[in-house]
């Protein structure tokens, strides 16, 4: 027997191993590796976030431009559905066999793979199954959807434009995609951010922040309570409400105005840079971009020939036409090279005029928008003969009236509280030597002292000119805050920006403006308005796109001017005909609050130019 | 030896004294592992943890009577006593079938299992048989009828059916290792079937047991370990690396050992066996991996399927994926006493916490500090009792010993191992931890007839 009692050696190495092997495991799992550590978290906890409501956008008048308005989803656990009658679910849903397949299959596609192919669905965790039921929707499947074990609903806002107008302005909403998850780690998948307009641009100030709290879940997936009694949990903080300075009255009206023509129409409080209206035709219901419907919605928009969500407002690159040369006279007085009293007789041989008298002064050639008179000006603000090259005189001189015209915003954005807004064309010495190889003069570049030839404009730019006339030299940025609820706006909105032409020479060209609506011969004649001194200058845009753009820009009363406003009509001809009675309109609605000139009125709302091109 | 000596004087106090600790520190585990809010105190005896006083108060009473039992009583009577537990065995099959098998005798959640029992049962048997043999051990009969001893229950348990008791039967396997119980008859009648073959000459005696054993749990752990993968040293490696680097560190500490504890002229012999030993081990294991790297994927399910193993951890694998997260999810020190976010009555994500994975709620509240020191205790355990068993002059004691530890050993191994992926998922309780009563009272009355005997050591001479 004596033989065997080593065996209890083997016998207790025996136990010693397994023991050995179990710590060097138990340590492993519970020290080394992570892996069980999240795998418990993953079983265990859950993160809810709760989510503020976002930010309310009134208008100037304290009325809603952007609401919120409750949506349900209803949400599925696979795991938890029992005794599933596909039929009656699909009647009750309005959907058929397939698109329900289709929806499942669709939403456990979304939730994406891991690194080795398996998908990151789990059949015991909630997802939204269908998104964006309305409170109507959601309150007729209410009682059927307690038929439905592992269904429930999930109650969550969308946005909701109750003026149906300013779309351009207000922009829309639509789900975080990839791009924006890799950039800003706010965001997770499933969440609203604005694309456009303010929406956009005021992201941060309407989203809020989110909350989160650390919740427990148990074998079911129920809740069962929180983590370290909500020591780490944070409460959502609702997303400030804004209040914007549109007119919600006048933008409504504006777009009503525009309906059947393609244009703009901006207007602006001179006196602050607020924009009033910010219209862009043709336009489309902002309501039609919310929820469910935005990605058919958007496509269908997309694809229409008329472009309505193009902002044209701030991205249309027009020539000035006849607006133009405001800038010119002004710029040309300010040089020396003319004063206000100066005739320039109408020589249609230098450029091509209309038939008036012969312009007596500088307030004669803005009334009679004569060609010639400012062609002469402008030959003078070229060439000052500083230099006897006639191609050296000639950049000097335009040198100087670039630096001039970028003073009055031009050729460069106006960077407004929207984003996208292009900076448009002003030709410079730089420009024309790479186009004419440096061998040029004012015989070469003429055109642009009406307001054609390279000069391009966008409608806000047009605005800011009206502004600056109404203020006799100075802007402020236009810009759409009026206020943030428990927020400073932008310095930048409050501050002067002067032009480089003294306030006592807009004089004469106020005058000639007032003139241009009110004396006999004047271009714009039709948007004369008994009592409201409106003062105005018409343009004519010639472009290579069919008729000539109807331009008109104003601003009202002429003394202390509450309203700047500038109208485009693209391809409606002559600027007196159509964007100037628009533009008083406009001015009248503001002004007084209501349209006392009823025929004007229903001249402009029964035009059609889409179905009706003529334009008489 | 003085005739006024009182049993109390013989009894190994430190055998007892591990017994308490054991036992209080299992109650408080249930007191965790089950606790209910609205019965806060310990003594709600609508509670498991109510309950599991009851039954330690039935079990020490039970170990108290054994303890006052005359010196001869447990060899006389001990086939009565194993009839008896194979009575019941045989009475457990005619019950109602609960949860897929007939384990239970009784009413209610005061029944018994049979199961549990009939390991005493047989450990008494067994015992009597091999000190009561005059005829020398190798013989073909008494081997035969040893190992009749251990069959027979093994077969009734395989009606009930109970996989894990059928297991824990084969740990008498290392009893008669210890007592040298040859197998050659067994092997020599089947290869008397080969022709050419001198079946006389084959003698490998009992020496393979501990190979096959070990070799047998090297298979199991490496194919449970096949689907995972461990990061070390930077590395994603496979899983079965973690048993080789297992392999690698306990040979290493074993060479440590053996060079303080044995004498120089001993060393070389068993630092060759060792190194042999890691090598031929680790080999197996690579073997095993690439074999089962190499089956058709219908083979690998069976495989599976036998195991538990599943890739769904939310299906078929819930049991083990949830258990091993909570153990996991422990970390060094635990998260505190009733802190269990898995393990945790209210959360339920353990299923059957209190009994066959009572060690996961252990080890997320202690974490691996309170893990490694239950384990230790247990190891201490064994140690204590082969101590005993070797310093006996009988060999009824000694053979009962043997068995007491090898019963506890595979109860802990399994229970343990399955909690932490290196065993298969098979419901057998961990003594002293899980609650119920057929299991404590089998496990007291072990270590009391244990304590009981050991006091005899020095007037028993059989």
């Amino acid at each position: 027997m004596n033989s065997l009692e080593y065996r209890k050696f083997v016998v207790l190495f025996f136990f010693l191993i397994t023991a050995g092997v179990f710590s060097v495991r138990m340590f492993y799992m519970q020290i080394i590796d992570d892996k069980w550590k999240l795998r418990a978290e993953e079983i265990s906890k859950y993160k809810m976030t709760t989510y503020p409501s976002r930010g309310i956008v009134y208008d100037r008048n304290g009325n809603k431009l952007i609401a919120n308005e409750t949506y349900y989803d209803i949400m599925m656990i696979e795991e938890e559905i029992k005794d599933f009658d596909t039929t009656l679910f699909c009647n009750t849903f309005k959907l058929s066999k397939e698109d329900l397949i289709r929806t499942y299959e669709s939403m456990v596609e979304k939730q994406g793979k891991d690194k080795k192919g398996k998908s990151n669905y789990r059949k015991f965790k909630p997802y939204a199954l269908i998104s964006g039921l309305s409170s109507d929707e959601f309150s007729k499947i209410a009682t059927e959807l307690q038929k439905f074990p592992g269904f429930f609903e999930n109650i969550r806002t969308l946005r909701k434009y109750p003026q149906n107008s300013g779309a351009h302005v207000l922009g829309y909403m639509n789900e975080v995609d990839g791009d924006i998850l890799a950039k800003e780690a706010y965001y997770r998948m499933g969440d609203y951010i604005g694309r456009t307009g303010i929406e956009n641009y005021y992201e941060v100030e309407l989203r809020g922040q989110k909350g989160v709290q650390y919740l427990m879940k148990d074998a079911r997936g129920n809740i069962s309570g929180s983590q370290e009694e909500s020591k780490y949990d944070t409460a959502a903080i609702p997303g400030r409400n804004l209040e914007l300075t549109l007119d919600a009255d006048l933008q409504t009206y504006g777009e009503l105005l525009m309906k059947g023509k393609i244009g703009s129409i901006v207007a602006i409080e001179p006196s602050t840079g607020e924009i009033l209206a910010f219209v862009s035709s043709p336009t489309y219901d902002p309501n039609l971009l919310i929820g469910k419907k935005i990605g058919k919605n958007f496509l269908m928009l997309q694809e229409d020939s008329l472009k309505p969500l193009f902002n044209r407002p701030l991205q249309a690159k027009y020539p000035p036409g006849s607006t133009f040369k405001l800038v010119t006279g002004l710029i040309g007085m300010e040089m020396g090279v003319v004063d206000s009293n100066r005739a320039f007789s109408c020589i249609k041989s230098l450029v091509n005029c209309h038939g008036h008298p012969t312009a007596m002064s500088m307030s004669d050639g803005v009334k009679y928008s004569c060609n010639p008179y400012f062609y002469q000006v402008m030959s003078r603000i070229v060439q000052q003969g500083k230099s006897r090259s006639i191609f050296k005189d000639s950049q000097l001189g335009l040198a100087e009236w670039y630096e001039y015209v970028k003073s009055f915003g031009l050729g460069q954005p106006l960077n407004i509280d929207l984003s996208g807004d292009i900076p448009g064309f002003i030709p410079d010495v730089e420009y024309y030597n790479k186009k004419y190889n440096s061998a040029w003069a004012f015989s070469t570049i003429y055109s642009i002292s009406i307001g054609q030839g390279e000069v391009g404009v966008t409608p806000i730019q047009m605005a800011n000119l009206a502004c600056i006339m109404a203020n006799r030299g100075y802007y402020f940025v236009p810009h759409l805050i009026k206020s943030i609820k428990g927020k400073d706006i932008s310095e930048r909105f409050k501050e002067k920006h002067y032009t480089k032409v003294r306030p006592e020479y807009f004089r004469p060209i106020v005058e000639g403006m007032y003139r241009v609506v009110h004396e006999p011969g004047g271009t714009a004649r039709r948007a004369r308005t008994e009592g409201l001194d409106v003062c105005g200058k018409t343009g004519t845009a010639q472009n290579p796109h069919g008729e000539d753009h109807s331009i008109f820009i104003a601003f009202a009363p002429k003394n202390n001017p509450k309203i700047a406003i500038a109208v485009y009509v693209e391809n409606a001809g002559f600027g007196g005909t159509w964007a100037a009675p628009i533009a008083s309109l406009m001015i009248e609605k503001y002004l007084t609050g209501e349209v006392k000139q009823e025929v004007k009125e229903k001249r402009i709302l029964e035009k059609n130019f889409l179905i009706d091109p003529s334009i008489h | 030896m003085r005739k006024n000596e009182t049993i109390l004087d013989n009894i190994d106090w430190s055998l007892i004294l591990l017994y308490f600790v054991l036992t209080i520190l299992g109650l408080f585990n249930i007191y965790s592992a089950s606790f209910n809010e609205e019965y806060p105190s310990i003594f709600s005896f609508s509670q498991e943890y109510g309950k599991q006083i009851i039954w330690i108060a039935i079990s020490m009473f039970l170990g108290f009577i054994v303890l006052l039992l005359e010196k001869d009583v447990l060899w006389k009577y001990a086939y009565w006593f194993y009839g008896f537990c194979m009575f019941l065995l045989v009475a457990v099959l005619f019950t109602r079938e609960i949860n897929g098998a007939r384990s239970w005798l009784g009413v209610g959640s005061m029944g018994i299992q049979p199961s549990e029992f009939a390991k005493l049962g047989t450990a008494i048997a067994i015992s009597a048989y091999i000190s009561g043999m005059n005829i020398k051990l190798q013989s073909q009969r008494s081997a035969f009828y040893a190992n009749m001893i251990v069959v027979f229950p093994m077969l009734l348990i395989l009606l009930q059916p109970d996989a894990g008791t059928f297991i824990v039967f084969t740990s008498f396997l290392w009893v008669f290792y210890r007592e040298g119980i040859s197998y050659d008859f067994i092997l020599g009648s089947l290869l008397r079937l080969i022709p050419f073959v001198d079946h006389t000459r084959i003698k490998v005696g009992s020496n393979f047991i501990p190979l096959l054993v070990v070799s047998g749990i090297l298979v199991v752990s490496t194919l449970l370990l096949s689907q995972s993968s461990i990061q070390l040293f930077g590395y994603a490696l496979d899983g079965y690396w973690g048993l080789i680097v297992s392999i690698g560190v306990f040979l290493i500490l074993a060479l440590i050992v053996v060079r303080l504890t044995v004498m120089l002229r001993e060393r070389k012999k068993l630092y060759y066996v060792l190194i042999v030993a890691a090598i031929a081990s680790s080999s197996l294991v690579f073997a095993v991996n690439s074999v089962f790297g190499y089956l058709k994927s219908h083979q690998k399910e069976r495989i599976e399927l036998f195991l538990g193993l599943d890739e769904d951890p939310d299906g078929k694998d819930y049991n083990r994926n949830r258990a091993m997260a909570a153990v996991g999810s422990g970390g060094f020190f635990g998260k505190g006493y009733h802190e269990a976010t898995l393990a945790s009555p209210q959360q339920g994500h353990v299923p059957m916490q209190s009994t066959d994975f009572i060690f996961c709620t252990l080890a997320e509240e202690w974490g691996f500090v309170g893990g490694l020191i239950v384990l230790s205790l247990f190891i201490v355990l064994l140690f204590k009792i082969i101590q005993i068993a070797e310093r006996q002059r009988s060999t009824f004691t000694r053979v009962f010993a043997y068995s007491v530890a090898v019963i506890i050993f595979y109860h802990l191994a399994i229970n343990i191992g399955m909690t932490i992926g290196l065993a298969p998922v098979i419901g057998i309780p961990l003594p002293f931890f899980s609650y119920g009563g057929s299991s404590l009272m089998s496990f007291t009355m072990m270590l009391f007839v244990l304590a009981k005997l050991d006091s005899e050591r020095k007037n028993v001479f059989r």
